[in-house]
């Protein structure tokens, strides 16, 4: 396998006494998606926070794309081309989709507010610019006819799909999902694993943190476990529904097998 | 056709606006006039706090006061002309932007409100008691008008027209920024900026970027301001001052450009229609405001919007049925 796109090598952290994540070896191989499990508190959202540099590492290195990303500040990560949703969603309600989505080509754009109130004919370029990447996203992820609804009047799941499409806008090289899945019913669970698989033919690569196993077995490349903040399993799909310490972990110590 | 009947409104509204103090010939309205256009300029300026980031700014009589004091004093001590005051206004604006703007980062809501009620309240202290720089409470007198080409600004009417001029150009300005992708950048803050931030913007320079727009907006009508009464005193700037700029920025249409503007001419011009009540003037305009802010929660533009689609679809309904 070639070098991979994200490498946490060590990386823990503690919350006073608690040790939340235990030192933890990750590594995301450039266009695939790999997903995070494990039980609640298990720890899996804490990693989303360090590697986003939410949160510091209390121990370890994160390199992304060949660069030290450890404890940098959120924008700067994200600037180096990591997107990411957020668990309990975080969009714009009072802004239409289409604006909702053009947001997140801000980054990409030069013009500053100063010179951009005297350029009408490079601002007038740049929007333009966005609102065509922004409608092409809409388009492959199936939401142009909404585009100008307000978010807040959008259903729950395109909601959540919308995020990921905000994500996409930055160009990033690596997308981090924090339960995408989280509050979707079974048909909008469907279309997720739609747009999350389109995205990945097109390029992206998505670092996945997901409770529902439908969603994680169909879509995952590999797959890492995490239970009370220990790394107990990391491998295919196949090898993981197989494995007994994920199974006791998920199920109890009563199912595994003797 | 649409397009045209649109465009013939805007040239009618110009004509009248242009044509006011010829119109009213009445020195009393043609001040009012002219506090509606400084107002509109401080009030656009504070849109993009209040109005698009949705921070509520209590400090806009601090602001103004800076870029009064600042612009006067220059031109007193120094003899030069007004409009280096102005140009410094500006630069002191620039700097309370700067100040301003990196308490904000860590104060939320009401919290970030108190900080600004304190910064007012320390601008006023301080011109109050520096006694030998700003006079004290007896305030700067004799600052010298705006001139042009020779010409000087004396005149009430001259006044009207010189920021006429500065209303337009502040006016292009802040429609630019509003509607551009800053504007929407301004406006996604409000919503989430957690989420802002984790498409690679930076948050901070993108506030203090915000709230220096303000604050120069802020300090250039303080300067106008200084040089049209030609007298200013720290009594003028109260916290009450600041209120009334939140309410021009609430109640024409939050975060709207046009908003804003009828907001500030309702909020100037509304008192003094009422000063015929005497001492209830006052609170018969607090009752209307609350009352219209209470019936018209998306300001009072949309309200005037909806009332002319109603009379329209009313009269086609009318015609179709005749």
């Amino acid at each position: 396998m070639s070098e991979s796109i994200l490498k946490l090598s060590g990386v823990q952290k503690r919350f006073g006494g608690l040790q939340a994540v235990y030192p933890l070896d990750i590594d995301v191989a450039p266009h695939s998606i790999h997903a995070l499990i494990g039980p609640n508190g298990a720890g899996k959202t804490t990693t989303v926070n360090m590697i986003t540099g939410v949160y510091k590492v209390s121990g370890g290195t994160i390199e992304f794309d060949g660069k030290d990303i450890t404890n940098m500040k959120t924008y700067k990560i994200a600037r180096l081309g990591i997107g990411r949703t957020f668990q309990n969603i975080k969009v714009f309600p009072n802004m239409t989709l289409l604006e909702n989505i053009m947001v997140g080509g801000h980054q990409l754009t030069k013009i500053g507010l100063v010179r951009g109130i005297f350029d009408l004919k490079g601002t007038v370029a740049e929007e333009n610019m966005l609102r065509e990447k922004a409608e092409s996203l809409l388009d492959l992820l199936g939401m142009y006819d909404v585009r100008d609804h307000l978010m807040k009047n959008l259903p729950y799941g395109r909601q959540k799909i919308s995020e990921i499409a905000r994500a996409m806008m930055t160009d990033p090289k690596l997308i981090l999902l924090d339960e995408p899945a989280a509050g979707l019913n079974p048909s909008e669970r469907a279309e997720l694993i739609n747009v999350i698989r389109k995205a990945y033919n097109n390029g992206y690569t998505f670092f996945l943190i997901e409770h529902n196993m439908d969603v994680v077995m169909t879509l995952s490349d590999d797959i890492t476990v995490l239970s009370f903040g220990k790394k107990i399993a990391a491998g295919k799909p196949k090898e993981i529904r197989n494995n007994d310490e994920v199974i006791t972990a998920y199920l109890g110590r009563a199912y595994a097998k003797s | 056709m649409k397009k045209n009947r649109r465009l013939m409104y805007y040239i009618i509204a110009g004509i009248i606006v242009l044509l006011l103090p010829v119109i009213v010939r009445n020195e009393y309205w043609t001040v009012v006039f002219v506090r509606v256009i400084i107002n509109m300029i401080v009030a656009l300026g504070l849109n993009f706090i209040t109005g698009l980031i949705g921070q509520m700014n209590l400090g806009t009589a601090g602001i103004y006061a800076l870029g009064a004091y600042g612009s006067a004093l220059l031109t007193n001590k120094t003899g030069c002309s007004p409009w280096l005051g102005l140009l410094f206004a500006a630069f002191l604006g620039l700097v309370i932007g700067v100040a301003l703007g990196y308490p904000s980062l860590r104060l939320k809501g009401v919290y970030f409100s108190l900080t600004t009620i304190g910064f007012t309240m320390i601008v006023q202290i301080f011109l109050n008691n520096l006694t030998g720089l700003t006079g004290g409470s007896q305030g700067v007198q004799h600052i010298a008008p705006f001139t042009l080409f020779g010409m000087a600004i004396d005149t009430y009417v001259k006044s009207y027209y010189l920021y006429l001029i500065f209303a337009l150009v502040a006016l292009f300005i802040a429609n630019r920024i509003v509607n551009s992708k800053w504007g929407r950048l301004f406006r996604s803050l409000r919503e989430n900026s957690d989420a802002v931030e984790m498409m690679g913007v930076d948050i901070a320079s993108v506030k203090i970027k915000a709230f220096c727009v303000c604050a120069v907006f802020g300090t250039i009508g303080g300067a106008m301001f200084a040089h049209f009464y030609r007298y200013i005193s720290p009594a003028t700037y109260t916290t009450d001052v600041s209120m009334n700029y939140v309410l021009m920025v609430l109640v024409g249409g939050i975060g709207s450009v046009p908003g804003t503007l009828v907001g500030a001419a309702i909020i100037t011009i509304l008192p003094e229609l009422l000063r015929g009540l005497g001492e209830y003037y006052l609170i018969t305009f607090y009752i209307i405001i609350l009352a219209g802010i209470l019936a018209f929660p998306n300001g009072w533009i949309d309200a005037g919007q909806r009332l002319i689609t109603r009379i329209k679809s009313h009269n086609t309904v009318k015609q179709k049925g005749a």
